[in-house]
C-alpha cells in the first residue's frame, strides 16, 4: 500500500492489517476515493453550467430578445438545460455517493480496478457534454428527459452497465453481511434506469450513419411509454437514488442512527412497488384510456404514503442532534432537503388529481412543481451531501468558510422561494385565465393575453435563477479553497464539522 | 479481478470504441454523428494515454520506493 505522488489512496490487496493502540488488529481497507473525488469535483462543474443555462432560460422567457438563433434560442437550449441539470450534476452526485457509500457500507474496494472506474468518469462526462450538444445542433427524438439520438442512448447503456456491474460487483465481496438500506435504494434506481433506459429508446434508426431515429411505439402507446419512462426518472433517478443519500449522509452528519430502519425497509418496498404505475397521470384528459389515467391518479395518490413515511424518517433521525442544525449548514441543506421531499411529494399527488389537473396542466403551475422537487429535494440534498464529502475526501476539518456556506444557504432559499412562489401564481394565473368564459359563452381571453400576464412572474423566476447560481459560484469557491488550503494552514485551527470526522474511517 | 488485467481490458474495449468512432466519422451523413464518431476517437486516445502514464508513474513510484531511483 502506498500514496501515489497524485495523493490517490492505493493498494497492493483488498485488504491489510493494522495494529490499534489498544494491541488489537483490524482490516483496514483502502477504498478507492480518487473516483469520488473525481465525480465531486464534476458535479459542481456540471451545477455551474445548469444553474447558468436554467437562469439564462428563464430570462429568454422574460425577455425574448434574448433568443439567438439558432443555438442558443429557446427550443435547442431548453433539453440541455435538464441535461446538464439532472445527468450533469444529479448523475454526477449519484455517482459519487454510490461509489462512496457502497465502498463504506460493504467494507470493501470498488469492483473492476481503477481503470474501470474512471473509464465510467469520463465516458459520463462525454455523454452529458456530447448530449448538450446534439441538442444546440438541433437533434432530438422529442422524449422529455430522453432527447437524445440512438447512438447516445448506445452509449450511455454501455456507461450504465458499466456502473451497475462495478456498484453490485462491490456488494458481492462486501465483507458485512447485511446489505444497508442506502445500498437498497441504490440497486431500485440503476437496475430501474437500465429498464426505463432501454424501454423508452427501442427506435429505428434510418441509417447506421446518419442522427435519426423513429420510435417503436406509435401513437397514444408511444405517449404511454414517454410517461412511464419521464416520471420514472423522476421517481428512480431524482428520488430513489437521493434517498439513498438521504439514508446515509443525514445519520453520518448528525451522528445518530437512522430514527426507524423498519421504516427505511417499508419505504423502499412501496416506493419502488407504487412508483411504477403513476406515469399515466401526464396524461389526463388526452387519448388514454379513461381507466389508465384513473389507475395513474390512484396510485399516485397512494405515493402519499410511502414519500411521507420516508420524511418523517428523514427527518426525524435528527432525534436528539437537532442542535447540530445550528452549527452544521451541511446538514441544515439535508434536512431543509427532506422537509421539500415531503412538499412536492405532497403536492405531485394532488396535482395528478383530474379535478385538480384540469386546472394545473399545460401550466406553469407543472414547472414550479418540478422544481420545487429538482431545486428544494434533488440539489439541497446534493449540496448537503457535498458539504460533508468534500473535508471528508480532502482529508479537511471542515469547509474553508462556514459563512459562505451560511450565505449558499440563504441564496438557495430565497431563489428556491421565489421561483416556486412565481410559478405558482403564473400557473394558477394561466389555467384561470384558458378556463374563463363570458357571458356568451366566448373565452374570454386570448392566448397571447395570459402570455403577456406571465411577465412579472417569469422575471421573478429569473430572479430565482440569479440567487441559485451565485450560492452555487459561491459553493464552487468555498470547495476550492477547502481543497488547496494546505491542512498546517492556521484557518482550520479549532473547527471541525460531523463530516471531517468521517476522514479517518 | 486482478486490477492489472482489467486496465488491460477496458483498454482494448476503449480502444475498440475509439475505432468504430473513427468509422462513423468516415461515413458520418450529418454532423452530429461526425462530431459524435470524432470525440469517441479523442476520448479513447485520450483515456489510453491516460493508462499508460499511469503505468509508468507507478512503475516511477515504485522503484523511487525501492531506492532504485527512477527509469
Amino acid at each position: 500500500m502506498g500514496r501515489t505522488d497524485r495523493g490517490d489512496t492505493e493498494m497492493a490487496s483488498s485488504a491489510a492489517t493494522a495494529m490499534l493502540d489498544d494491541g488489537s488488529v483490524v482490516n483496514k481497507v483502502f477504498y478507492n476515493e480518487a473516483i469520488v473525488r473525481k465525480f465531486v469535483i464534476a458535479a459542481i462543474v456540471w451545477s455551474i453550467i445548469a444553474f447558468g443555462l436554467g437562469t439564462y432560460l428563464g430570462s429568454e422567457l422574460a425577455y425574448p430578445q434574448l433568443n439567438i438563433a439558432p443555438y442558443f434560442n429557446f427550443g435547442r437550449l431548453r433539453p440541455a438545460h435538464p441535461t446538464a441539470a439532472v445527468f450533469g450534476f444529479g448523475g454526477n452526485v449519484l455517482f459519487a455517493t454510490s461509489f462512496y457509500i457502497v465502498q463504506r457500507t460493504s467494507r470493501a474496494r470498488l469492483f473492476g480496478g481503477r481503470a474501470w472506474a474512471d473509464f465510467v468518469f469520463w465516458a459520463y462526462q462525454l455523454q452529458v457534454a456530447n448530449m448538450c450538444v446534439s441538442y444546440l445542433l438541433g437533434f432530438s427524438k422529442s422524449q422529455e428527459y430522453a432527447e437524445g439520438e440512438w447512438h447516445l442512448d448506445l452509449w450511455l447503456a454501455v456507461i450504465w452497465l458499466s456502473y451497475m456491474t462495478i456498484f453490485i460487483g462491490t456488494l458481492t465481496r462486501r465483507k458485512e453481511p447485511h446489505i444497508y438500506v442506502a445500498n437498497w435504494f441504490f440497486i431500485a434506481y440503476m437496475s430501474m434506469i437500465l429498464i426505463l433506459h432501454v424501454g423508452r429508446n427501442l427506435c429505428i434508426p434510418i441509417s447506421p450513419f446518419r442522427a435519426k431515429s423513429y420510435s417503436l411505439f406509435p401513437g397514444v402507446q408511444d405517449a404511454m411509454i414517454q410517461w412511464w419512462y419521464g416520471h420514472n426518472v423522476v421517481g428512480f433517478f431524482l428520488t430513489a437514488g437521493f434517498l439513498g443519500i438521504m439514508y446515509y449522509f443525514i445519520p453520518k452528519a448528525a451522528g445518530r442512527p437512522v430514527y426507524s430502519y423498519r421504516l427505511s425497509i417499508v419505504h423502499f418496498w412501496s416506493l419502488v412497488f407504487l412508483y411504477v404505475w403513476v406515469g399515466a397521470h401526464h396524461l389526463h384528459f388526452t387519448a388514454l384510456p379513461d381507466w389508465t389515467q384513473t389507475l395513474g391518479m390512484a396510485f399516485s395518490i397512494m405515493l402519499w404514503m410511502p414519500s411521507w413515511g420516508g420524511m418523517i424518517n428523514g427527518i426525524m433521525t435528527l432525534s436528539g442532534a437537532w442542535d447540530k442544525l445550528r452549527s452544521d449548514p451541511g446538514l441544515r441543506f439535508s434536512v431543509t432537503a427532506v422537509a421539500f421531499y415531503g412538499m412536492s411529494t405532497f403536492e405531485g399527488p394532488l396535482m395528478a388529481v383530474r379535478d385538480v389537473n384540469a386546472l394545473s396542466h399545460y401550466t406553469d403551475w407543472t414547472v414550479g412543481h418540478v422544481h420545487s422537487g429538482a431545486l428544494g429535494w434533488v440539489m439541497l440534498v446534493s449540496f448537503g451531501a457535498l458539504y460533508y464529502l468534500i473535508p471528508a475526501l480532502w482529508r479537511k476539518p471542515g469547509m474553508y468558510s462556514t459563512k459562505l456556506m451560511e450565505w449558499h444557504y440563504w441564496l438557495a432559499m430565497t431563489g428556491i422561494t421565489l421561483y416556486i412562489f412565481a410559478m405558482w401564481v403564473a400557473g394558477i394565473t394561466q389555467g384561470l385565465m384558458w378556463r374563463a368564459y363570458d357571458a356568451h359563452g366566448f373565452l374570454q381571453y386570448s392566448f397571447v393575453e395570459s402570455v403577456a400576464a406571465m411577465h412579472p412572474y417569469y422575471v421573478a423566476r429569473a430572479l430565482g435563477g440569479l440567487f441559485i447560481i451565485t450560492g452555487a459560484l459561491m459553493m464552487a469557491y468555498n470547495s476550492y479553497r477547502t481543497i488547496t488550503t494546505p491542512n498546517e494552514s492556521a484557518l482550520w485551527a479549532g473547527r471541525r464539522f460531523a463530516g471531517a470526522l468521517a476522514a479517518g474511517e | 479481478m486482478d486490477s492489472k488485467k482489467g486496465d488491460l481490458i477496458v483498454g482494448i474495449v476503449t480502444g475498440i470504441f475509439g475505432l468504430v468512432g473513427l468509422v462513423l466519422a468516415a461515413y458520418a451523413q450529418d454532423v452530429e454523428i461526425y462530431i459524435f464518431g470524432l470525440s469517441l476517437v479523442g476520448f479513447a486516445v485520450l483515456f489510453i494515454f491516460g493508462l499508460v502514464k499511469r503505468f509508468y508513474d507507478e512503475k516511477d513510484v515504485a522503484h523511487g520506493a525501492d531506492g532504485q531511483g527512477g527509469h
